[in-house]
């Protein structure tokens, strides 16, 4: 877990892509991908629905077969790695895990499954990175119960917590805020930055919230037509990839060295002057 | 002139009807307990139960016979009879199409109000116990004109049954033996309501299911190992299969071989209340007599 | 983030913890103790009176203790086994499908087994060459070859394990087909009807302790890879996606447990019959009694089942002694019942 906070870019990426191509039967979602993950970076997924986020971070995660193309993780074909050993390097959160009768303690325990297996008893370092994992989450008072009396905040933080008992070099994870309030998703952002920063996680999210998104290291813009560009996020706004993807103008300020989302939405008018206009801009 | 084409037409209407065959039949109360208006003489007879078939031949009417039921095999010309289907599932197309005058029929049989509605006459007759066998020759006989040839049918059949168990009885010393009748491998058991189990107690055998339990029980397997009869009946498949079942090696039939099966033209004449009752009932005497204790 | 005290957290999933064991005891405790009284009252029930069978236990002779020894216990052991297999495989089967309604029998299981018995009851009359190999094979072998071949024919239809709903789909497909194919095979010779109808109600009658020694093995060799393999049933229900990404192999998974299904089922229903309702309502008690994970719910669902059919057998035995009553249709009342007063709870709690 070394710091890798520097600018410059490590050697090697922790997860790529090359040429790659997916999609559902008849119907390509994106084709030609070519993308680079870095360790210590956080790269977050933008577009419109159907753009394909899910899809990609399915495929990424070697839940999808792709059309074409080859998935390198850590320099290796994604194929090509032992199914418990490329489980221990990449973990996934999925949009909407089942809700189930376990405890929450069970659900994290099985964070833990691709470092022991079927056979494995839990050990010292299980057990240290359960704790590690629960307290970071803040999902230690949730323990011993069932997650299906949990509430939907609580049961995300501890998923959270499973997958970062994995302790996996590379995290992907779908939507992870997509159900939670505010106070909740800004908790999560903070611990996917303190990963990526603190731990040297490769983390790559599909984030639905613009606010939240624009405060990764990394974003990936896609659009109905492919990916409309892959930089940080200054790069993003310069080129306005936004709006190229949401096909409508897209407004970002930024605040106190923070990137915010500013949707347009005319303040109240006086009775009688109500515009319909959809375009109009102030 | 009207009135003589009336005149006329009044005359040809009484010639016509005298022309028309008079119904000579006759009324007779079946075991439905309904009127039924029986032809004179039934020269196209079906026969659905195996029994009434047999009873029909042995009266000397067989030719009278265009189709039985399936399971009607005796004597060999009824056998080569065409087949109108079952107990449950009678053909009642086949039934129609064949034009009889009168259908036999079991009591419990399902078709009776369905012929009715076509018009073909049926008669129905329990065909259950020892009592039913002298009440159905009666009956056909009656139907067939043939009532002495019925009454004799039946004194020979009574006679012989009468000779059959007084010599059973005379070779018997004290009690006689246990036996247990199976009729199914669950196990289903023949108790003494049952027709079998009315022959058995005609030759002076003790049958271990007891009356209450009805004709058919379906025993617990324990019952018979506790009851321990000497004789056994069995089907020829499950003969050798006896010693197998758990505490039946026990069992002081299954120990000694005390068992009597029969092959299937046999078994017909001991449970179908029929005619040949005295055969079957002399094919008992002499297992028991052969393996009894 | 709020991070609540370590220390009282700690003691408070201690807590729980510790409370969910205790519970977890009981229960077992509550369970081997109905079984062990059942075994004891399969022991005096029968077709003697209560009395006349403690005066045997008492004082035995030869012909009572053949009765006690060699019929009574034998059937109320196998019918443990045979029970325990249900239930476990009924458990199985609803955390492979993740669907409550899940039971044994869905992969055409018993349709397969009561074609099989039916073909072994016809080649008896058929041949003598026939009628020698039914003999050998037995009813038993019959049935449980014929459960087998719908299993593979399942599984041949849906093309794989991989798809669950394909799976179950093909299950109801081939449980249908066979059950017509049976059908019209009993239309050819209607009398081995009443045969057909003693092992399609279930029928506990003849478990020897050779049938109890087969139910016996087969149910250590289900229990041992299915209690394995039960961590990958909690995976199961966060999402296939997920299980996949823990590292699991799903097609391994589902292949050795609906093969565990497969083998225990053909083996009970082989010996008992098709008995219904134990495989769906033993998983079903353990979880609205208690809040478990896969490998208890396997091991509750087992004791259960068992202590299920137990009851089951030792009830046909005394209601209408010294008649007998099928199995299967007590287990169907019994199941009924459970299940209405379930519906009825759950429509009331809305």
């Amino acid at each position: 877990m070394a710091d890798a906070h520097t600018s410059s870019q490590p050697a090697s990426p922790a997860l790529a892509c090359e040429n790659l191509s997916m999609g559902y039967g008849p119907r390509t979602v994106l084709e030609g991908i070519s993308l680079e993950f870095y360790a210590g970076l956080w790269t977050a997924v933008v577009g419109p629905n159907g753009s394909g986020k899910s899809t990609l971070l399915h495929t990424l995660a070697g839940l999808r077969e792709p059309r074409s193309g080859v998935i390198l993780l850590q320099g290796r074909r994604l194929a090509a790695w032992p199914r418990r050993e490329r489980a221990r390097r990449l973990a996934w959160l999925a949009q909407m895990p089942g809700v189930t009768d376990l405890t929450a303690s069970e659900v994290v325990a099985l964070g833990r499954f691709a470092h022991g297996g079927w056979l494995a008893h839990r050990q010292a370092v299980d057990d240290a990175a359960m704790h590690r994992a629960m307290v970071a989450t803040g999902s230690l008072s949730c323990g011993q119960r069932r997650l299906s009396t949990l509430s939907g905040g609580e049961r995300q933080r501890v998923h959270l917590a499973r997958v970062l008992a994995v302790e996996a070099p590379v995290l992907l994870l779908d939507e992870p805020t997509s159900h939670l309030d505010p106070p909740h998703q800004e908790d999560v952002a903070r611990l996917l930055r303190e990963q990526a920063y603190g731990c040297g996680v490769c983390v790559v999210s599909a984030i639905h919230d613009l606010s939240l998104a624009l405060a990764a290291d990394r974003l990936i813009v896609l659009g109905q037509q492919g990916v409309i560009g892959y930089g940080t996020v200054r790069e993003a706004l310069a080129a306005d990839w936004l709006s190229a993807a949401f096909r409508t103008p897209v407004n970002i300020v930024e605040h106190r060295g923070v990137h915010l989302w500013r949707p347009a939405v005319p303040p109240a008018r006086r009775s009688g002057e109500v515009s319909t206009r959809l375009d109009e801009r102030l | 002139m009207n009135r003589r084409r009336a005149r006329a037409a009044f005359g040809l209407a009484v010639a016509l009807s005298a022309a028309a065959p008079a119904w000579a039949g006759s009324v007779m109360r079946d075991d439905l307990q309904r009127e039924v208006r029986l032809p004179a003489n039934p020269q196209r007879i079906i026969s659905m139960v195996p029994s009434l078939t047999e009873i029909v031949c042995a009266l000397g009417a067989c030719d009278r016979l265009v189709a039985t039921d399936r399971y009607s095999n005796w004597p060999a010309q009824a056998k080569a009879l065409p087949k109108a289907g079952g107990f449950e599932d009678a053909e009642v197309e086949r039934l129609i199409s064949l034009r009889p005058d009168l259908i036999l029929l079991s009591r419990s049989q399902r078709i009776t109000e369905r012929l009715g509605e076509f018009g073909v006459v049926s008669f129905a007759l329990q065909t259950e116990s020892y009592a039913d066998i002298g009440h159905a020759v009666q009956a056909i006989g009656q139907i067939l004109g043939v009532a002495d040839r019925a009454s004799r049918l039946n004194e020979a059949i009574e006679q012989a049954v009468r000779e059959i168990g007084a010599k059973a009885l005379a070779q018997r010393h004290g009690d006689g033996p246990s036996v247990y009748v199976e009729v199914d491998p669950t196990p289903y058991a023949a108790g003494p309501s049952s027709f079998i189990g009315e022959l058995l107690a005609r030759l002076g055998a003790r049958n271990i299911v007891t009356s209450e339990l009805g004709p058919f029980p379906k025993l617990n397997p324990e019952y018979v190992v506790q009851r321990n009869p000497e004789v056994i009946f069995i089907s020829p498949a499950e003969a050798t299969q006896l010693a197998q079942r758990p505490g039946w090696e026990q069992i002081r039939a299954v120990k000694e071989h005390r068992l009597c099966s029969f092959p299937p033209d046999v078994r017909d004449t001991i449970v179908r209340p029929g005619p040949r009752v005295a055969q079957g009932m002399r094919a008992m005497a002499d297992c028991l007599a052969r393996v009894a204790p | 983030m709020s991070t609540p005290q370590p220390a009282v957290a700690q003691l408070d999933s201690a807590h729980n913890g510790a409370d969910r064991l205790t519970r977890l005891g009981t229960w077992l405790a509550c369970c081997l103790t109905i079984t062990l009284l059942l075994t004891c009252g399969s022991l005096i029930v029968g077709t003697s009176s209560i009395e006349t069978s403690l005066g045997w236990l008492l004082s035995p002779d030869a012909q009572s203790a053949v009765v006690l020894w060699e019929i009574r216990l034998p059937r109320t052991v196998g019918a443990w086994f045979a029970g325990a297999l249900l239930g476990l495989s009924g458990a199985i089967a609803q955390g492979v499908f993740r669907n409550p309604l899940a039971e044994p029998y869905l992969l055409g299981t018993a349709s397969g087994a009561a074609l099989g018995v039916t073909l072994s009851l016809l080649a008896a009359s058929a041949s003598v060459g026939a009628l020698a190999w039914a003999e050998k094979l037995g009813v038993t072998g019959a049935a449980c070859l014929g459960a087998c071949a719908a299993i593979a024919l399942t599984v041949g239809l849906s093309r794989g394990v991989l798809q669950t709903a394909s799976l179950l789909l093909s299950g109801i497909v081939v449980a249908f087909l066979l059950s017509a194919v049976t059908s019209l095979l009993l239309l050819t010779k209607p009398d081995i009807w009443r045969e057909m109808q003693t092992f399609l109600l279930g029928s506990t009658a003849f478990v020897s302790w050779s049938s109890v020694t087969l139910l016996a093995i087969v149910f250590c060799v289900c229990a041992v890879p299915a209690l394995l393999l039960a961590r990958g049933l909690d995976a199961l229900t966060l999402g296939e996606d997920t299980a996949q990404s823990l590292g699991l192999s799903l097609p391994m998974l589902r292949l050795t447990l609906l093969g565990v299904v497969s083998l225990g089922t053909a083996t009970a229903v082989g010996q008992v019959g098709i008995v219904g309702f134990v495989g769906l309502v033993a998983p079903h008690l353990v979880r609205e009694t208690l809040s478990v994970n896969h490998r208890q719910l396997l091991i509750g669902a087992a004791l259960c089942g068992g202590a299920l059919l137990q009851a089951a057998d030792l009830l046909c035995r005394w209601i209408i002694r010294p008649a007998e009553l099928p199995v299967g249709a007590v287990t169907a009342c019994v199941g009924g019942v459970y299940l209405t007063v379930l519906l009825w709870r759950r429509s009331r709690d809305g």
